[in-house]
């Protein structure tokens, strides 16, 4: 508090000192004790990058045998804005375990009222089936705010835009093109002027009934000259007519010009599962595209952290370990889990868990500590310098390699 | 009895700094923190190949290896000191302001482009060699800082303790004349060439005031401190600091709960009972130390009204400054965009009272700092790039008075003005970005969960200063550490968390000693 006790202060002999106390009189006299404020750096928060929002699914769309679209609205009507690209990661319950995934969203960002969330079986998944099969219209969720950096930045991300899209993967291209309508509207209304962004989505399915929008996304190539789709089918049907393969140098050159000096002003964005991250990778380095150039939208943790390089030698993806886990308040649980499962899996599955949003490495909400034993961290994991030396591993996409103690 | 001895609410420098502190001097102690991370400012993010800086821009109070000075025995009496690889920086700082004539033409002449190194002798001559015809009173000045910043460390603190007006007489001349006048009076009074004086002055972004209304003594010993004892760096960034610190309280039996915000401070007879989490656990406790703002601590959390003596203090205060800062990792080298420094402050006028106006609101920036964690450690960036922060100093009202649909389009067009602010004295950032991150003020207040995003706490003019303040001790057991009680940056929070668990040591000691004797009492 302001200094009550002045009187034999020797501090009255400094130049300035009176002074000072005269205008902190003048303050307390026209200050306030910021009473006024409260919860106001909370909403503001809140608004924007919120811990958690309360949804209800207000409509169930089928869009292909394989895939749902889930609308979402919040309780309290009130959903934050995102950019193109981003996800949420949406809380369930299924039989008794706690767990989440991320999805992008698909829907457009000037759509104030819901969130899309385009949602396809994995064939060896857990939480798509509860997704497509259990889930109906009024039913309540939990997500936490629109996250992630996969989207256009254009501070450096230009305006020629490559997305190559495989399977779900589509989901945040319908989000950006969607964007890019509004936006183009919305110059054009400004400045009579066309939109110099273009956007040319390379669409990669395995069967042709897995295709996701492909009568919305036709229309919308027809209506908007900055959009051109290029579809391509893995594993046709006898009277398939179109193209069919997989995205490989040689078909980006084909579709974007062999002018390579070009593809370095492009920026590519990429996302599907991961093999298919991997692939398109490789694929732009050969057509030597820098890293500055491409952004991949991270899908989870490796399926066969087994196959790559790092992991321990004699070690089987169905050896089982001990995780003992200790927990701040001084309680302690264990269970077994099989090497090649993520830790915040199997922590889940056994009633423990620990924040998470991204389940692919990146966000890092989901850091415990390494007490005893060891665990892989894949390239996935984008830990920080220090974090190895400490045992902080990301519980999302780290293995335990022999019986470990964390502390969650 | 309680739970713990005591619980530090949030992990920030001083929060870290205190709970490790009192962990390892027997207190039993719990750290809450509401992101999934030890630091507050002091963190680290990774984007692509580059692991960004958050805050640190130069650690003071290291001294060398060989001439150590307090934040090397602060680190050592926690434990941490060998953990961490101190980088010495070369330069203090370079400025430069960018001619307004053909400034996109790159090799034109600056109207200011001073270079000043981390060496006082150095120094003098430096800017005895841009300015000869000051030279005796730059000779003057940086002496006066010298012996200003001495009179600060030493003398002061001894004068004050045993309330000796003679004893302040005779050993704090220089404080006396010269510690609590605004600096600009002091600048104006020893120089008459505007550049020099920008130059000089130019650290008052570290505090976020003009000159005119921070302290001397607090610019003096700015330079001073910054010259006599390196600017430095530490090898991981300040999250090694904070993670290092983590470790030592965890070594030392610390319990830690990160995503846990404290929800509300229980109390009972204006006395501390404990604390209830987010989740709506309860823990209870002796003492609080709260690393987060007094508005948030006595307004939001107490459970009781705000207590007089802190409504009154605040009432004195004025909210301090937030900072719009990008986060760039560049695909080229630092000498490529013509970096010579790690620190640079490129300024559009000489006179810091207009960076100030444009502080107020979203305007175009004529004050910026671009910082180079490459420069001395080329260890922080992948081989071949650059990673930079480029801040501007900003109030946060007017980010929060956006709507919300307008916020991440107002964020990229102010980020493109200090993009171009920048380019005109480094040119061609925009061209090599791979990876970008924007930070507005409403960023610093989701991460510091301070009003207004403020990153120093309470403007630190001369009557925000601890000597003129009493210690608010309205609710036993409640203490405050962090920049809001005293001066902001690293330095400044890393000892008010020592202080802090210092003084709340003694007190559990003391409280343990009456219990014993009481017993004692009751036995016999």
């Amino acid at each position: 508090m302001p200094n009550t006790n002045t009187e034999n202060n020797i501090l009255h002999a400094v130049d300035g000192y009176n002074d000072a106390l005269l205008h902190q009189n003048e303050l307390t006299k026209s200050g306030t004790d910021f009473n006024e404020q409260n919860g106001r750096v909370a909403n503001t928060i809140a608004s924007l990058h919120p811990k958690r929002i309360q949804l209800v699914v207000s409509e169930v769309i089928v869009d292909t045998a394989s895939t749902k679209t889930l609308r979402f609205k919040a309780e309290d009507n009130f959903l934050p804005p995102f950019q193109a690209g981003q996800y949420i990661n949406l809380f369930v319950n299924i039989d008794g375990t706690e767990t989440a995934r991320p999805y992008a969203i698909s829907s457009a960002p000037q759509e104030r009222g819901f969130y899309d969330l385009t949602i396809k079986r994995v064939a060896d998944g857990f939480v798509s089936h509860f997704l497509l099969d259990d889930v109906e219209v009024g039913d309540h969720f939990q997500s936490t705010g629109p996250m992630g950096t996969f989207y256009h930045n254009p501070l450096f991300h230009g305006d020629d835009l490559v997305f190559l899209a495989g399977g779900s993967g589509i989901a945040p291209a319908r989000s950006m093109i969607l964007n890019m309508i509004e936006n183009t509207l919305l110059i054009n209304k400004q400045t009579n002027k066309l939109g110099a962004r273009k956007i040319h989505l390379v669409y990669a399915s395995s069967y042709e009934a897995d295709v996701i929008y492909e009568d919305e996304l036709k229309n919308l190539e027809k209506e908007h000259e900055f959009l051109t789709v290029t579809w391509l089918i893995s594993r046709p049907t006898k009277n398939y007519i179109g193209r069919t393969g997989h995205i490989n140098a040689q078909l980006l050159t084909e579709l974007l010009g062999d002018d390579l000096e070009l593809f370095q002003s492009k920026m590519f964005y990429i996302c599907g599962p991961t093999s298919f991250h991997d692939f398109c990778a490789e694929q732009l380095q050969q057509l030597k595209v820098k890293a500055k150039r491409v952004r991949i939208e991270c899908n989870g943790p490796p399926k066969h952290p087994e196959e790559l390089a790092g992991w321990p030698e004699n070690l089987i993806a169905s050896d089982k370990v001990t995780v003992t886990i200790h927990k701040a308040d001084g309680s302690q649980g264990q269970f077994e889990a099989r090497v090649d499962e993520p830790l915040l899996n199997s922590m889940e599955r056994n009633g423990y868990s620990a924040e998470n949003a991204c389940r692919s490495g990146e966000c890092s909400l989901c850091r415990v500590k390494v007490l005893k034993g060891s665990v892989f961290n894949p390239a996935e994991a984008r830990l920080r310098s220090t974090d190895e030396a400490y045992g902080w591993c990301h519980s999302c996409v780290a293995f335990p390699t022999s019986d470990v103690e964390l502390l969650v | 009895m309680t739970d713990f001895d005591a619980i530090v609410i949030g992990a920030g420098n001083a929060g870290l700094t205190a709970a490790t502190a009192l962990q390892r001097g027997g207190a039993r102690t719990l750290l809450l923190e509401r992101h999934n991370i030890p630091g507050g400012c002091a963190t680290s993010f990774v984007r692509g190949e580059f692991e960004f800086e958050v805050a640190l821009h130069q650690l003071s109070g290291m001294g060398t290896e060989k001439s150590p000075f307090i934040m090397r025995k602060i680190f050592s009496d926690l434990g941490i000191m060998d953990q961490l690889n101190i980088v010495e920086e070369r330069e203090l700082y370079r400025v430069v302001m960018p001619s307004k004539e053909n400034s996109s033409i790159s090799g034109f002449e600056h109207e200011i482009d001073v270079t000043l190194p981390a060496n006082i002798k150095a120094l003098k001559k430096t800017l005895c060699a841009h300015y000869p015809e000051e030279s005796e009173s730059i000779e003057a000045y940086l002496t006066l800082c010298e012996k200003l910043s001495l009179e600060c460390f030493m003398m002061l603190p001894r004068a004050q303790k045993m309330s000796d007006q003679k004893i302040l007489d005779s050993t704090c001349p220089n404080y006396i004349k010269y510690g609590l006048r605004p600096s600009k009076d002091v600048l104006n009074e020893f120089f008459s060439n505007k550049d020099l004086k920008a130059v000089i002055a130019a650290y008052w972004c570290y505090i976020g005031l003009p000159p005119k209304d921070i302290p001397f003594c607090d610019l003096a010993v700015m330079i001073y401190a910054y010259a006599a004892f390196k600017p430095c760096h530490v090898q991981g960034g300040s999250q090694a600091i904070s993670s290092a610190l983590l470790e030592s309280f965890l070594t030392a039996g610390g319990k830690v709960l990160f995503n846990t915000g404290a929800a509300k401070i229980i109390t009972e007879n204006e006395q501390v009972k404990g604390v209830q989490t987010e989740h709506g656990d309860i823990f209870t406790c002796e003492h609080i130390i709260s690393n987060t703002s007094p508005q948030h601590t006595f307004n939001e959390l107490l459970d009781i009204p705000t207590p007089k003596e802190a409504a009154d203090d605040m009432k004195s205060r004025r909210l301090g400054t937030s900072a719009f800062v990008l986060y760039l990792g560049l695909d080229c080298t630092p000498k490529e965009i013509g970096i010579t420094a790690a620190s640079n402050f490129i300024i559009d006028d000489r006179d810091e009272e207009v960076a100030f106006d444009t502080m107020q609101g979203i305007k175009d920036p004529t004050h910026t700092m671009l910082t180079c964690y490459n420069h001395d450690d080329p260890s922080f960036a992948p081989e071949g790039k650059s990673s930079l922060s480029l801040l501007c100093l900003q109030y946060g009202q007017a980010w929060q008075d956006l709507p919300v649909e307008e916020y991440a389009q107002a964020k990229y067009d102010f980020a493109e003005k200090l993009i171009d602010h920048a380019e005109r004295a480094f040119p061609n950032i925009r061209k090599n970005i791979e990876e970008v991150e924007v930070a507005t003020p409403l960023t610093m207040m989701r991460y510091l969960n301070t009003p207004g995003g403020a990153i120093y706490g309470f403007q630190q003019n001369t009557q925000d200063a601890v000597m003129f303040r009493d210690r608010i001790s309205a609710i036993s057991g409640l203490h405050m550490a962090g920049c809001w009680n005293g001066m902001g940056g690293f330095q400044p929070t890393y000892m008010i968390g020592e202080s802090t668990a210092r003084a709340v040591l003694k007190k559990i000691k003391k409280q343990k000693q009456s219990e014993i004797q009481q017993q004692e009492l009751t036995h016999a």
